[in-house]
């Protein structure tokens, strides 16, 4: 049973994980959206008067979209309307089982690997459930019965296909280097040095493959520069055009969960998932107590100096809007203390002389730790390209997928396999 | 080129269908015979020392009323009574349709301005559609609008109003219409308000309170 | 690929497949599309994405302004031009009393002309701003958006403070303009304005936009209007002048005092593709920004004093009798008006000739034979106002 417990927790680990980065990735879009625009973004909804910097907004989301009226076409496919949303969503779910989001934990004497799946042919089943997730938006398309969702789904159809032997292209040439097809394997494998001194990450032994593969995951996601499937202006919506209330909130957060799948994808086959540049597993456990330390004392320092600067904004602005909005900065210096305060009586406990247990505790925490900053650096970037570049027309996008990438891509797996071959 | 100079050589090539050259106004202005208008554009157009490559403007316009005097009698238009009611009106109209040809040539950098008059029963221009491709929105704006039709235009249907609309609105007798497909036009409320207001029901009590 | 083909045993008629009638898509982009600007509705023959034949349908806006200005007079009907492009409403404004004073042959006040031409002026940017703006949002990019908003929202400031409204204005009537210059500094933060634009923030619209690769392959050799085309189908402003075409109602047609001005008309030249394609249309307005702003200076730093009304701003004017043309260049292209005055108060006929209304008709030609997203960057090149087209 415990083995059933133990998977249990790891999905839920898992889904909580991806729920949550969803809500942060909408809150990060939004202000991202709004610093790049020179504009402030969302800052109105609270809760008790406290706004949390927008944090709220997609907690409103989820309250009108769950209670807006589902308004649905009179023409449409019932089964496959209905279906469409939720095949979107389990897809854009399903990829997280293969991605191990830290080396182990040891829990009371058993070794658990932090990966929900640790399947052979982990790839594979990567870009078997990507593809699945094609089904769901040509399904959307064209159970609405609309001609704009129809082409919406056309165009989605034609993309992902053309994207998907892109994809394998590059994995391939990953697969190659590392002689594996399981995920763990490739990133256990990304925490070796390369000449003693570099990395070795898959973006530093696979440079065009990294870059092939973060086109296509763009691709992939339907975010511009790739996002004509929805194309705004063109389709008005597209595939998505005839859902409303919850069914198109499963779209929406599937479009987030895919940004999420992306930028773990990417940052655990290119950038060495969860390894610690520099400090592999073992390393990380005999140093446990200094670097504990360093992290205590870090956070101690930066949470009192945050403090510090709300409690000057809570002097600057004392009575600036006569309500609840007035103890904002009150409130964040008191959760900066708080975090502080945490760190410091840390401190007192002598971290520097922590046992083996609490090692192995903390190499796995830094581990995961290190693998969500990956994983929000890279879904900022989608945010970042989404708010700078235009979109590309359709044929465009099939000239670069067929034309350009295609080639590229057996040009990068050739050149590997020599190289292989000969080193 | 002069614009007199102009109609010149446009009266040599049309003939009897150039009827008068009006000088003397802001703006001096060449009468041509309905028939002869699709000749005159295809001369002006092709010509090599007019090369009028460009209309600028194609205007229909209603003469019905217009006070030749020039002391601004003319006739007013009809609108709707303080009432909200269409005003109507007894009077047959009576006077001459035009259309009026303002063009522009790019290359000799000269404008030249035509105008056509038809009679009310006639109500018919040939097209220019042909001649300059521009024309065909203006001639089914002025189709839809003054109610000249331009025999020869390929698609001529309305250009702002729906087909369903009933008369032209530029031409000087268009009475107004009261409604529109069951929308009233004349300043009724479109939907009576099923929830009128109402007091508000008085609680408790009804007397007031005693003036402490 | 023509509209001839679409006719009877053309691609679509014949069953390519035994059993299986095929058919072409017919799509309703509008009247209610984020990328028809507007309430325009263009009724698409599509086989797939391929558009086969384009139909505008228009009229969802009118008003029939033509009619109305046959019952109000001459100073009342101002407001009317207002609303017809809601983007520059201050060339609209100019364009109408440039008519009415054409047929009265009043004297304006040399001031009150410095004032049209910059006001107009600082419109024209604020409609080009818009229409780098949109054609950007129909391209995908919605950082543009918000940048050229951010500009037009200082321009609406200005013009506010001159005028008091910051969308309609009313302000310039016949014989003049109706309030002078505020004393808040008003000239000195129109120098500081376009400074700035001129300086920092078109820079940063090319950085953006402008020679962003996927923006030259969206929009470079797509929707090319040659020069014959554009002029037979009568279009004027930015879209002739992408079309090669150096022609401006402000130079070769003059009106108002544009002749004493130094400024240049930059022209499509096929930097990235053809001559007459939508970049080439996009980056004549961009330039035609920078033109404006050294219009605005000169007329600024030569802004004589005196008065601004000629004629009693309260009482109707009376317009002798006669019939006149007047065209001006107003933000989208030639904006002409045909008033015809029986010698009253009122206009016996006034006829609009409206540029985005012959500038859009090009569309059933060109629009054939592209993808859906080329015809989205065509209409958007074109900057259509539907306030103007349906009047």
């Amino acid at each position: 049973m415990t083995i059933v417990y133990e998977a249990l927790a790891k999905i839920g680990f898992m889904f909580a994980l991806i729920m949550g980065m969803v809500v942060v990735l909408i809150w990060m879009e939004r202000k991202g959206a709004a610093y790049i625009q020179d504009r402030t973004g969302p800052n109105r909804a609270a809760i008790l008067g406290v706004r949390l910097a927008g944090l709220v907004h997609p907690v409103a989301d989820v309250f009108k979209l769950l209670f807006k009226e589902d308004v649905t076409p009179t023409n449409r496919h019932r089964a496959l309307y209905n279906l469409a949303p939720w095949l979107v969503m389990t897809v854009a779910l399903s990829t997280y089982a293969v991605i191990p989001f830290g080396d182990f934990l040891t829990v009371a004497g058993r070794r658990i690997p932090l990966v929900v799946a640790d399947l052979d042919v982990g790839m594979l089943y990567i870009l078997a459930v990507a593809s699945l997730g094609t089904y769901g938006v040509v399904l959307a398309g064209w159970a609405a019965n609309n001609k704009f969702t129809f082409l919406g789904g056309l165009r989605a159809t034609a993309q992902m296909i053309s994207y998907e032997i892109n994809m394998g292209l590059a994995l391939l040439g990953l697969m190659l280097v590392f002689g594996s097809l399981r995920v763990t394997d490739i990133t256990a494998g990304q925490g070796a040095l390369l000449w003693g001194f570099i990395p070795m990450w898959g973006v530093v032994v696979q440079p065009l493959g990294f870059l092939l593969f973060i086109t296509t995951v763009y691709a992939e996601t339907n975010r511009n520069p790739f996002d004509l499937p929805e194309g705004e202006s063109e389709i008005v919506a597209g595939y998505h055009l005839e859902y409303s209330s919850m069914k198109f909130a499963l779209f929406f957060m599937a479009e987030y969960a895919h940004m999420v799948i992306g930028a773990a994808l990417i940052s655990t086959l290119y950038f060495g998932g969860y390894q610690v540049p520099w400090l592999p597993r073992p390393a990380l456990e005999s140093h446990a107590g200094l670097l504990l330390t360093g992290t205590l004392i870090f956070t101690l320092v930066m949470s009192l100096l945050i403090a510090f600067a709300f409690l000057r904004r809570a002097s600057r602005e004392r009575g600036k809007f006569q309500d609840a909005r007035d103890r904002e900065p009150g409130l964040g210096a008191g959760l900066w203390l708080i975090i502080g305060l945490a760190a410091a009586a840390g401190l007192t406990r002598q971290p520097w002389a922590v046992g083996s247990a609490g090692a192995e505790v903390f190499a796995s925490l830094a581990q995961v730790g290190v693998f969500l900053f990956k994983l929000v650096f890279f879904a900022w970037l989608f945010i970042w390209v989404r708010w700078t570049l235009p979109r590309f027309r359709y044929d465009q996008l099939m000239n670069l997928g067929w034309k350009v990438m295609l080639p590229l891509g057996v040009a990068n797996l050739l050149v590997t396999a020599l190289v292989m071959a000969v080193v | 080129m002069e614009q007199k100079a102009i109609y010149d050589l446009l009266a040599g090539h049309l003939g009897e269908h150039a009827i008068a050259w009006h000088e003397g106004e802001i703006e001096p202005w060449a009468e041509i015979a309905p028939e002869g208008i699709n000749p005159a554009c295809v001369f002006l157009r092709d010509d090599q020392r007019l090369d009028f490559n460009q209309l600028m403007c194609l205007s229909g316009i209603d003469w019905d009323g217009f006070d030749e005097a020039g002391k601004g009698k003319s006739l007013g238009i009809l609108g709707y009574t303080d009432e909200g009611a269409p005003e109507a009106s007894d009077r047959v109209a009576e006077g001459d349709f035009g259309v009026v040809y303002h063009l522009y040539s790019h290359g000799q950098r000269h404008k030249f301005t035509l105008r056509v008059r038809v009679a009310r029963s006639v109500a018919a221009v040939p097209t220019v559609s042909e001649v300059w491709p521009t024309a065909a929105w203006h001639e089914r704006e002025a189709w839809d609008l003054v109610g000249i039709t331009f025999t020869g235009h390929a698609d001529l249907r309305r250009m702002l109003l729906e087909e369903s609309w009933e008369g032209h609105p530029l031409r000087k007798d268009y009475v107004m219409p009261a409604s529109w497909e069951g929308v009233p036009m004349d300043g009724r409320p479109y939907a009576v308000n099923p929830f009128p207001a109402t007091e508000p029901e008085p609680k408790g009590d009804s007397t007031p309170p005693a003036e402490a | 690929m023509s509209t001839g083909e679409l006719k009877k045993g053309g691609w679509a008629d014949q069953d390519h497949v035994p059993g299986i009638k095929s058919e072409l898509l017919e799509l309703n982009m509008g009247p209610q599309h984020p990328a028809t600007h507007g309430v325009l509705r263009l009724l698409l023959k599509t086989d797939g994405e391929i558009v086969y034949q384009v139909t505008p349908v228009l009229g969802y806006l009118h008003r029939c302004a033509e009619k109305i200005a046959e019952g109000v007079n001459y100073k009342q009907w101002v407001v009317y031009t207002d609303r017809f492009d809601y983007l520059a409403p201050m060339c609209c404004n100019h364009a109408y009393v440039t008519a009415v004073e054409k047929l009265m042959e009043v004297e304006v006040p040399r001031r009150a002309e410095h004032l049209r031409v910059v006001t107009a002026e600082l419109s024209r940017i604020a409609s080009h701003l818009i229409a780098l703006a949109t054609f950007g949002l129909d391209m995908g990019a919605w950082t543009p958006l918000l940048y050229c908003f951010r500009e037009r929202e200082e321009i609406l400031n200005l013009l506010e403070r001159i005028s008091g409204g910051r969308m309609l204005y009313n302000y310039m009537v016949p014989g003049g303009v109706r309030y002078d210059v505020p004393n808040d500094g008003w000239v000195e933060s129109v120098l500081e304005f376009i400074t700035m634009l001129e300086n920092k923030k078109i820079k940063d619209y090319n950085d953006l936009l402008t020679y962003n690769k996927i923006f030259i392959e969206r929009t470079a050799d797509v929707g090319v209007i040659d020069e014959a085309t554009a002029k037979a189908y009568g279009c004027t402003g930015p879209v002739l002048r992408g079309s090669g075409v150096k022609f401006d109602c402000r130079r070769d047609d003059s009106y108002s005092i544009y002749d004493k001005f130094d400024f240049e008309i930059p022209v499509g030249m096929g930097e990235q593709g053809t001559v007459g394609d939508c970049w080439d249309r996009y980056i004549v307005r961009v330039r035609e920004i920078e033109q404006s702003c050294r219009i605005i200076r000169q007329a600024l730093e030569s802004l004589p004093d005196g008065s601004v009304q000629a004629i009693d701003l309260i009482k109707p004017v009376k317009v002798p009798v006669g019939a006149a043309y007047s065209r001006t260049e107003s933000a989208k292209g030639e904006l002409g008006h045909y008033i015809i005055s029986d010698g009253g108060q009122t206009a016996f006929r006034n006829k609009v000739r409206s540029p985005s209304f012959c500038n859009l008709q090009v569309v059933e030609k060109v629009g054939v034979g592209q993808m859906v997203s080329d015809l989205v960057a065509l209409v958007g090149s074109l900057d259509i106002v539907l306030g103007e087209i349906d009047r």
